[in-house]
């Protein structure tokens, strides 16, 4: 089987300050993957470098089979990436920003009209579609740069922050679209703070600190290994603890390629 | 939903092309310009009618100038070749040093490159895409100088003919895309091969290699006390590079001076040597920089992710004490701004090269007049001085004053929460804008009194004059930034570009061609009244006026924001 993101003892440093650290993470089709980590932990880093922005120093990624580096233009056709700060022209409306995307992933004139018609009445854009973009709230943004991520149907979904402006109902319908792509057996690669929406939604949890993989499991592999620990939020903030290391120190020790238990107690198995 | 299977396969055989990305740009373009049209068309035609007046004034004073050379046969034989030769060098290297910062700004440091970039866009069709749009950004100052120019050329010389007109619009596109090519390709470099702390390095020694130059010209200039005819030609002689057949501006030039005289091939042979190094440059250039854009992305990205050492630098401790005269609160806003400044190399670079510039014609101007202070040309320079000088200044407080309080905006606790009148708030700005410019225009205008050895009655009123300027472009920078605020707006340049910047920019420079026509006025009765060093009744009272609506429009524009600030809902 072909792994939709293939991370292999990535590195990435800028100048003195280590990024990500010896990361290898695997994530096969057809799961919703909640990244998490506090802030400077290395999650947009590594973001940017699955999507070929960035590219590690050390080791490789691999995107549906592709490798992404220099020339990662087949890996780029697979996904999609919603970064925390929805970008739209703002001079061009919602629907001629959702046409332009669907020009760029070469999807069929016609199919991007009833994706647009489809979209904009599940994420109730009609009001605002044809306005110009710099009068959106982040919101309204918000669903625009989803609607234009899921145009041409990517096998892997990459998403900072996805909740953040959206109204609960939106909140809701967002979470029941991402579930549904998984079980089409696309995947979702999701990156946020809002520890109550990977609680509920994830597949798989992985958390990020100091630029190392120190937690990666189901909720309930990782509620089985922090035995005393019931909510995510307090297995993270222990996870996380800033005394628990420095970028200097050695560190907890992570997990390697996502799949062997880790000594400590804290750290989680792969399923 | 379905995907269709053969997308990526389709995307991979054919990836878009600069041509749709430059399709959905126009696209763009019509709509923020029939939006301009519905929205507001009084400031969409006042700001076509201003640049009107800009173009038209720009021709009439070509015209005066190729007319006045060619009153002198021989002077206008040398000059005026020597004037477009000037022109086009000045052009290919301000092109290049604007295209740089530009195609820089614009490939690596925007949330666009990181949308497009993640999708599968070929990087060179996003080279060619910003390549594109950095000439059109970049030339439309070549345009508004450039076309007046060519204009005036041909009204000074009726033996050009109709198709001379072809040939310098021709040459302007071909030439633009020269200086273009190289700036895409520095841009590059930098962020290919230097990080942050180089670049830091790199602008500190520009600065340093700049003041090294003005001395060296102070020194080359003042060694020489000839006539000033004998200084003229050992002035023409070396600045005879400018004239040099490798220079792609002698290319346009000489063609230019071709097209008039209806030497049709010669022209077209110029024509066809600027457009095949045009063509040849820009592609050479483009397929350069895609090559290794990727990796220059990623060490773009990675040196704006890296650590970043905020120590206080002694400007940047300065900050903290130059407005000791404020009360506690306004001070700190005043030195959060003043230390903005200075860790802003787009703003003060700016000021340094302009006022470098400024420097260096000052110290030269002397020299080129041969008059004495306040005698003939004497008379002309002081007033050209303080024109250029105001106008530096309203570029600066229209671009980056104008924006301070529509920024706080989206700090909602500075204007809308701390425990401060806006009236105390605007002083803030008041006084951080006031300081900056005081000092530069304060040092510059000392500078070019001290160089033209005028009487101190006469250097008084110059330098009160210009600060008495400054005070008023502030405030109506401060005050119109106050009362046309675009709070929703993050973007420093769009809000200098809207309509309240637009107002502020009308403003300013009508203030500044009030003062310089006081000044003129001041100049024409002294000439009238045969040169004194002192000042009579009514040069002080013509200065007085100036003074007076200076700091009365000032004033009136804070007090305006002010009243406006306070009652506007954040």
């Amino acid at each position: 089987m072909t792994l939709s993101i293939d991370i292999q003892s990535v590195h990435k440093h800028f100048g003195r300050k280590v990024a990500v650290h010896d990361l290898s993470l695997s994530i096969p089709p057809g799961e919703l993957f909640a990244f998490l980590g506090p802030n400077g932990a290395g999650k947009t880093t590594t973001i940017k470098m699955i999507c070929g922005l960035l590219h590690p120093q050390r080791g490789t990624i691999d995107v549906c089979g592709h490798r992404m580096g220099i020339n990662g233009l087949a890996g780029k056709a697979k996904l999609a990436y919603v970064p925390d700060q929805p970008f739209l022209y703002d001079k061009l409306t919602g629907r001629e920003f959702l046409l332009f995307v669907g020009e760029m992933y070469r999807v069929p004139t016609a199919e991007q009209k009833r994706i647009i018609d489809e979209l904009g009445e599940r994420l109730v854009m009609g009001d605002f579609l044809d306005k110009l973009t710099e009068s959106y709230s982040h919101g309204m943004k918000q669903k625009v740069v989803l609607s234009a991520a899921l145009m041409h149907d990517p096998e892997v979904l990459i998403i900072d922050e996805p909740m953040v402006g959206l109204d609960p109902r939106t909140v809701r319908v967002v979470k029941d679209l991402f579930r549904e792509r998984v079980n089409q057996g696309r995947t979702v690669f999701m990156s946020t703070h809002t520890l109550g929406v990977a609680e509920a939604v994830a597949d798989r949890i992985g958390i990020l600190n100091h630029g190392r993989l120190v937690c990666l499991g189901t909720m309930s592999e990782l509620r089985k290994q922090a035995a005393a620990q019931h909510s995510l939020e307090d297995i993270f903030l222990e996870l996380t603890h800033p005394e628990l290391q420095s970028d200097d120190g050695p560190g907890p020790e992570t997990v390697p390629n996502g799949g062997t238990l880790s000594e400590g107690g804290s750290h989680v198995v792969e399923s | 939903m379905s995907s269709s299977p053969d997308m990526s396969a389709a995307i991979m055989r054919s990836p878009i092309g600069v041509i749709a990305l430059m399709r959905v740009k126009l696209q763009a373009l019509r709509n923020r310009v029939s939006q301009a049209i519905s929205d507001s068309p009084i400031k969409f035609l006042a700001t076509v009618g201003l640049l009107g007046v800009v173009w038209v004034g720009l021709y009439l004073l070509f015209v005066a100038v190729f007319m006045f050379l060619k009153q002198s046969r021989m002077e206008a034989a040398i000059a005026i070749p020597m004037v477009f030769s000037f022109f086009f060098v000045a052009m290919l290297v301000m092109l290049t040093v604007s295209n740089a910062i530009i195609a820089y700004t614009s490939l690596f440091a925007v949330e666009e490159a990181m949308y497009l970039l993640s999708a599968p866009v070929p990087p060179r069709a996003y080279v060619w895409l910003k390549y594109v749009e950095t000439l059109i950004f970049s030339s439309w100052s070549l345009v508004l100088l450039g076309l007046p120019l060519m204009f005036a050329m041909a009204e000074a010389n009726p033996e050009a003919v109709g198709y001379y007109y072809v040939f310098f619009i021709s040459f302007f596109i071909c030439f633009v895309p020269i200086p273009g090519a190289a700036g895409l390709v520095l841009a590059w470099a930098i962020a290919r091969f230097l990080d942050r702390n180089v670049r830091r390095r790199l602008i500190i020694t520009a600065v340093l290699v700049l003041a090294v130059v003005v001395v060296w010209t102070i020194q080359s200039v003042t060694a020489q006390e000839a006539a000033s005819e004998q200084w003229l030609t050992g002035f023409l002689l070396r600045i005879s590079f400018v004239q040099s057949a490798l220079l792609p501006s002698s290319w346009v030039v000489r063609g230019v001076e071709a097209a008039i005289e209806s030497q049709t091939h010669l022209a077209l042979c110029y024509l066809g040597v600027t457009v095949a190094n045009a063509m040849f440059l820009s592609v050479l250039a483009v397929r350069l920089v895609s090559w290794k854009f990727m990796s220059a992305f990623d060490r773009a990205l990675s040196s704006r992710g890296g650590e970043r050492s905020t120590a206080a630098s002694p400007a940047v401790g300065l900050a903290g004490k130059v407005f000791f005269y404020l009360p506690h609160g306004q001070r700190l806003i005043a030195a959060k701004d003043l230390r903005t400044f200075f860790r802003d190399p787009i703003q003060w670079t700016q000021l340094v090269v302009l006022f470098g510039l400024m420097t260096l014609y000052l110290v030269n101007v002397p020299k080129l007049s041969g008059a004495k202070p306040l005698e003939g040309w004497g008379m002309v320079i002081p007033f050209l001085n303080f024109g250029a000088l105001s106008f530096i200044l309203a570029t600066f407080t229209s671009r980056f004053v104008f924006p301070l309080v529509s920024l706080e905006g989206q700090q909602l606790w500075l204007i809308g929460m701390l425990p401060l009148s806006s009236w105390q708030i605007l002083v803030s700005k008041f006084a951080f804008a006031m300081t900056v410019s005081t000092f530069v225009a304060f040092s510059t205008t000392v500078l070019a009194v001290i160089m033209l050895k005028m009487p101190i009655a006469w250097a008084v009123l110059q330098v009160t004059v210009t600060v008495a300027t400054c005070f008023g472009l502030c405030g109506f920078a401060v005050g119109i930034g106050a009362r046309l605020p675009m709070f929703e707006q993050r973007n420093a340049a769009r809000i200098a570009n809207g309509f309240g910047g637009t107002v502020n920019l009308v403003a300013s420079v009508m203030l500044v061609l009030t003062m310089l026509t006081g000044m003129g006025a001041v100049g024409f009765h002294n000439r009238m009244r045969g040169f004194d060093e002192a000042l009579d009744a009514p040069t002080l009272m013509i200065a007085a006026a100036m003074i007076v609506l200076a700091l009365g429009g000032g004033l009136t524009a804070m007090v305006v924001g002010a009243r406006h600030l306070r009652r506007a809902e954040i």
